[in-house]
């Protein structure tokens, strides 16, 4: 029985459903990460006060571990996934040219794109949420004063950029991954496919534009 | 109206290996009056003439029917399953598309599951595994009901055939990245499942030939589509997403 | 010494006789049947069938094929349908009319009652494949979907797009693939006949050569099915495949079983001209073209203008002149001749001269392009893309070309040969077309005798002669000899040494066998093609150049054992056409037509089939004769004015 699981969860098909499945739980982490994000332009009271909120509920620990897992997870799958298909061609072609009417550049890089995103994540992290803990107090309640934080790191132009590179990244992956996943979870549909197609695009553009728009408008306001 | 006749002279760089075992690298050839009204592989027929006459072994190739239809061809032609032109076989392709000086790359399939047997000859058994692993109803001779007695609507019945047109030359694997097998595996299961008379068994074959071709060391999906783009008979990716349902549904939802 | 042969048909009426022969038929035990063998060589809608079947009732089978997977077989390029009488669009057809419409297509040249047990069987076969999970046309109701087809009356053909036979070879494959999952069917690819071994008058297996390894193989079985279609490319062009060939059946026929009609070849009018000197094979478009395309030449000589120059007054609408009532629906030989007298008048059409016109022009007037495109898009691209040309535009150029051999080994009712145990199917055999095949009655043949034929009167084989207790394994000397045969024989092809490709020689044989033994013969070019084909098999084996070696895969000496056999085929063909002195079906000759140079049968003198004896190398074969009777189908003689 046990062993029949195990081929089953090893099984092409789950696998590419777990890394669909675990990309789309990405994209809602993301889009929701973006709204949050997006009080920075209310106001640095109203940003800080909703990550305060956030963290200092310990729900807040297993949250972040179930996302951990979904992230090592979603890495972990493209690892083996990747591995088994260079073995699936041990002598590659001479010359090998894509047809035109099937590939795009967003689905040949998932890899590199991949990879260019994970070491974002990790560099995110060291910035952000073990960057320099500030403090503030609204009320009486003493909290991190991560506005500042963010304002002060995109002061420096090259690491504004390089995070709007990332976002480029991001977004060329979701491009490709966001219907990549539905096909993989088993929807295709001759009438909404297309549409989902579109949905994908304008999905990936929105994480770009989206995420892109803080560092611009961080930038600025230290100009001021 | 048809373009005229021309003859060209072509720069041949061909796969040779003399067998399983041997190495085998690219070899160039030179070939003269090629007729742009021939079709590629009466062009290699061409070659091997002049290569007998030559006292040299004849470039060994899979070809039969030479209508499109049996899928024994294949021939990776300038980095293109089945060459540059959509929904055409290699022995559909003519010459016309090529121009006078053209050099023309010819590799074999490459797969792990598609060992090279000579030159350009692949061992493609690993699909008659997979379906032998269930792409079939299990059906006896003379157990049949009147042929009537089964409806099929015929939205189904022409989607299964859309799905049922796989000649299984591998062109799939052939262009994928990847390697993957999963468009001829899922025409397969989509055909049956999309029928009533395959519907019955339809949870057991989609694990069995899944796993099939899993053992067999095809890669897996990463959805690019080149699988559809490259298939002479056009067959849609939309069938992989039903295997995908279908294997789901069956490995985790049903009780075998 | 002529011999009559005894067909074996049983007794009682037409309609009788099947069920009466399965009763009196022994059975085997079930629990038996395993403890035989049964070799299947080849693995098309025959052999796939039987192999299927056998298997089921628990037979074990090994089966052979030459390319790299069963279901490639030649079978797969079949376009337009299968035929049955399942009268499900109620207009009027029966088993009894199929059973009349086939014996009289076949121009009375087939034998009763394997044609009755065809018709009777075929509506199994539809129930057959639809329960496979076969994706015929369908009706919007579900129901299946029929058409009428090569000019039938009645609509009896079942159809999956344009890709009927791929669709029920796939059936049968997977029929076979479900038995070879349980280890009953074993397949053997890239493998080729080379010899029947048959030891005291009985069949013991065959001889193998592995085409990838050049090694020589034993196989010994109690019974041998030869399923390994016809042997149209003894005409170097045909619409075969490339490997199609009929070296299995010449073994069988050196090795006692006779070779029954074989110069009644059927050309298949809708074909796409040659192109030139480097072409390796021609490609058929479906007959139903012929529904709604005009076939025309110009009225002039070498008239060389542009098709859509030449104005109506000049153009000779041939088949419409000649047969008011039946105009361009002709049957396949008749407007395979005329197309070919057009072109021999010098009023030809294209660059080469040697095609003539279906214009669809007054059908895309009348129904509009995209009502043309609806009916034959696929074909009208197939046409563009190998000829370049737009038929929506601009008419096709078509031309007859070499597409079904009628005949072949001859069998007795019960598909056995005259060897003991050597049982042939399908296309191989000679049963049941005549001289001529109706559309969308071969795939029907080939299914009728493996699914439904020959498990019966396979099992009656084993039981009658004993073959529970009489086995004979391939430790038999004879064994032996026939494989040192074999490997000797391809050493001689390798030791020739000579100056000409195999491949020239095979055009050589083409040619003549076109110009010759084609559409149209008379005696003194019969008589000179026997003589040319003698001289260019002595040439062959003196002067064929083969390189390469006999270890690992050789192409070049596949193809010259083939061609080998070709060479002397191709003249028992001419030699079987020299003494048919009568025209029938597909087989017209000159000195016996009507006044209106209609096929003129003469059923006084051959009412019967030529079965012919191998009586040694480079001897004259033995011509022997089966009577036929018509008792159920009146002699008429055919008239399509």
């Amino acid at each position: 029985m046990f062993e029949r699981f195990l081929k089953v969860l090893t099984s092409s098909v789950i696998k590419k459903q777990l890394m669909g499945l675990t990309g789309l739980l990405l994209c809602g982490f993301l889009l929701t990460h973006l709204i949050g994000n997006f009080l920075i332009f209310v106001s640095p009271e109203a940003f800080n006060t909703y990550a305060y909120k956030l963290t200092s509920t310990p729900l807040i620990y297993v949250a972040e571990a179930v996302l951990m897992g979904i992230f090592l997870l979603h890495l972990g799958l493209a690892m083996v996934l990747t591995i088994e298909n260079k073995k699936a061609r041990p002598v590659g072609y001479y010359m090998k040219q894509p047809t035109g009417r099937g590939s795009t550049f967003a689905s040949s890089t998932m890899p590199i794109t991949g990879i260019v995103i994970g070491i974002f994540i990790v560099l995110h992290i060291i910035h952000f949420k073990f960057g320099a803990h500030y403090s503030v107090t609204y009320g009486d309640v003493e909290m991190r004063d991560l506005y500042r934080l963010i304002i002060e790191e995109f002061q420096n132009k090259a690491f504004a950029f390089g995070y709007i590179v990332s976002m480029a990244f991001i977004g060329v992956h979701i491009s490709h991954g966001f219907w990549s996943a539905f096909q993989s979870l088993g929807f295709n549909h001759p009438k909404y496919t297309t549409v989902l197609r579109c949905l994908s695009t304008i999905y990936a553009i929105t994480i770009f534009g989206g995420f892109s728009s803080l560092p611009i408008y961080c930038f600025l306001q230290g100009v001021q | 109206m048809s373009s005229e006749e021309k003859q060209l002279t072509l720069n041949l760089k061909v796969w040779r290996q003399k067998d399983g075992k041997d190495k085998g690298q690219m070899v160039d050839y030179t070939l003269e009056g090629v007729s742009t009204d021939s079709s590629f592989l009466e062009m290699m027929d061409q070659l091997n003439e002049k290569l007998v006459v030559e006292n040299q072994d004849p470039v060994a190739f899979d070809h039969d029917c030479r209508e499109g239809i049996c899928g024994m061809c294949s021939l990776m032609i300038n980095g293109q399953a089945h060459g540059p032109e959509s929904e055409t076989t290699t022995c559909q392709l003519h010459m016309r598309k090529f121009n006078d000086g053209d050099t023309v790359v010819i590799e074999p399939w490459r797969a792990r599951a598609f060992p090279v047997v000579k030159d350009l000859m692949v061992d493609r058994s690993a699909f008659d595994e997979i379906i032998m692993a269930g792409g079939y109803v299990n059906v006896n001779t003379g157990n049949a009901q009147d042929a009537n007695e089964i409806l099929v609507p015929k939205e189904d019945a022409d989607l299964a055939m859309d799905a049922a047109a796989c000649i299984g030359c591998a062109a799939c694997v052939a262009s994928c990245k990847n390697a993957s097998a999963m468009l001829f595996v899922s025409a397969k299961i989509s055909q049956l499942a999309l029928l009533p008379q395959g519907k019955l068994e339809s949870d057991k074959r989609a694990q069995a030939m899944v796993e099939k071709m899993d053992e067999l060391g095809f890669g897996n999906c990463t959805n690019e589509a080149e699988c559809e783009a490259s298939c002479p008979k056009g067959i849609d990716i939309s069938n992989i997403a039903r295997m995908n349902r279908e294997y789901f549904k069956s490995a985790v939802v049903s009780k075998s | 010494m002529t011999k009559k042969l005894d067909g074996k048909v049983p007794e009682g009426k037409v309609t009788e006789k099947w069920d009466n022969h399965r009763f009196k038929m022994k059975l085997v035990n079930p629990s038996n049947k395993r403890k035989f063998k049964v070799i299947v060589v080849g693995t098309g809608l025959a052999g796939a069938s039987a192999s299927a079947t056998l298997s089921e009732l628990g037979y074990n089978v090994d089966a052979f094929c030459i390319q790299d997977s069963p279901r490639r077989a030649h079978s797969i390029a079949a376009q337009g349908g299968i035929n049955a009488a399942k009268n499900y669009p109620n207009d009027g057809d029966s088993v009894w009319r199929l059973f009349y419409d086939t014996v009289k297509g076949g121009d009375y040249r087939a034998r009763e009652s394997n044609v009755y047990r065809l018709a009777q069987v075929a509506n199994g076969i539809i129930d057959q494949c639809a329960a496979q999970g076969v994706p015929f046309a369908r009706e919007y109701g579900g129901t299946l979907s029929n058409r009428s087809f090569g000019g039938a009356q009645v609509s009896r053909t079942f159809y999956a797009r344009g890709q009927t036979g791929q669709q029920l070879l796939l059936g049968a494959y997977s029929a076979m693939m479900k038995e070879a999952a349980k280890g009953k069917v074993k397949i053997h690819t890239r493998r080729e006949m080379v010899d029947l071994v048959v030891v005291d008058g009985k069949t013991r297996g065959i001889i193998t050569r592995n085409i990838v390894t050049g090694e020589f193989e034993k196989w010994a079985a109690d019974a041998v099915l030869l399923c390994t279609g016809g042997y149209g490319n003894v005409y170097f062009l045909s619409t075969n495949a490339m490997t199609s060939n009929g070296s299995a059946a010449w073994k069988a026929y050196k090795k006692g079983a006779n070779f029954a009609n074989p110069c009644f070849t059927q050309i298949h009018p809708t074909c796409i001209p040659v192109h030139g000197e480097n072409q390796s094979k021609l490609t058929l478009m479906s007959e139903s073209l012929r529904n709604d395309g005009r076939v025309w030449v110009p009225k002039k000589q070498g008239d060389k203008r542009a098709p859509n120059d030449i104005p109506e007054e000049e153009r000779d609408y041939y088949l419409e002149r000649i047969y008011p009532s039946f105009g361009n629906l002709v049957p396949r030989d008749v407007a395979s001749r005329r197309a070919k007298e057009s072109v021999d008048e010098g009023r030809g059409v294209g660059k080469t001269g040697v095609a003539v016109y279906l214009d669809f022009a007054d059908a895309i007037k009348r129904d509009g392009e995209d009502a043309v495109r609806d009916r034959y898009g696929n074909l009208f691209t197939m046409y563009n893309r190998i000829t370049d040309e737009d038929p929506y535009k601009t008419p096709m150029r078509i031309f007859p070309a070499v597409h079904y051999t009628m005949g072949g080994l001859w069998v007795d009712y019960n598909l056995q040969t005259t060897v003991p145990g050597t049982f042939a199917l399908g296309e191989a055999n000679f049963s049941d077309h005549g001289a001529n095949r109706l559309g969308a009655s071969a795939l029907m043949q080939g299914l009728a005798d493996g699914y439904f034929v020959i498990p019966y009167t396979l099992g009656n084989y084993l039981v009658t002669e004993n073959l529970m207790t009489d086995k004979v394994g391939d430790d038999h000397p004879e064994f032996d000899k026939c494989l040192k045969e074999s490997k000797d024989r391809f050493s001689r092809l390798l030791n020739v040494k000579g100056t000409r490709s195999v491949d020239s020689f095979h055009r050589d044989l083409g040619n003549i066998m076109w110009e010759r033994v084609g559409m149209s013969r008379n005696k003194e070019r019969l008589e000179k093609a026997i003589s040319e084909i003698s001289d260019l098999r002595k040439e062959f084996w003196k002067d064929v150049k083969v390189t390469g070696t006999d270890v690992g895969l050789n192409v070049e000496l596949e193809k010259a054992n083939r061609v080998a056999d070709f060479l002397e085929l191709g003249e028992l063909m001419a030699r079987d056409a020299l003494e048919r002195n009568e025209s029938c079906g597909g087989h017209f000759r000159e000195e016996s037509q009507t006044e209106e140079n209609e096929a003129l049968r003469d059923d006084d003198n051959y009412a019967h089939v030529a079965a012919w004896e191998f009586s040694g190398d480079e001897q004259t074969p033995i011509r022997n004769i089966e009577e036929l009777s018509f008792d159920n189908v009146p002699l008429t003689q055919r008239s399509y004015k």
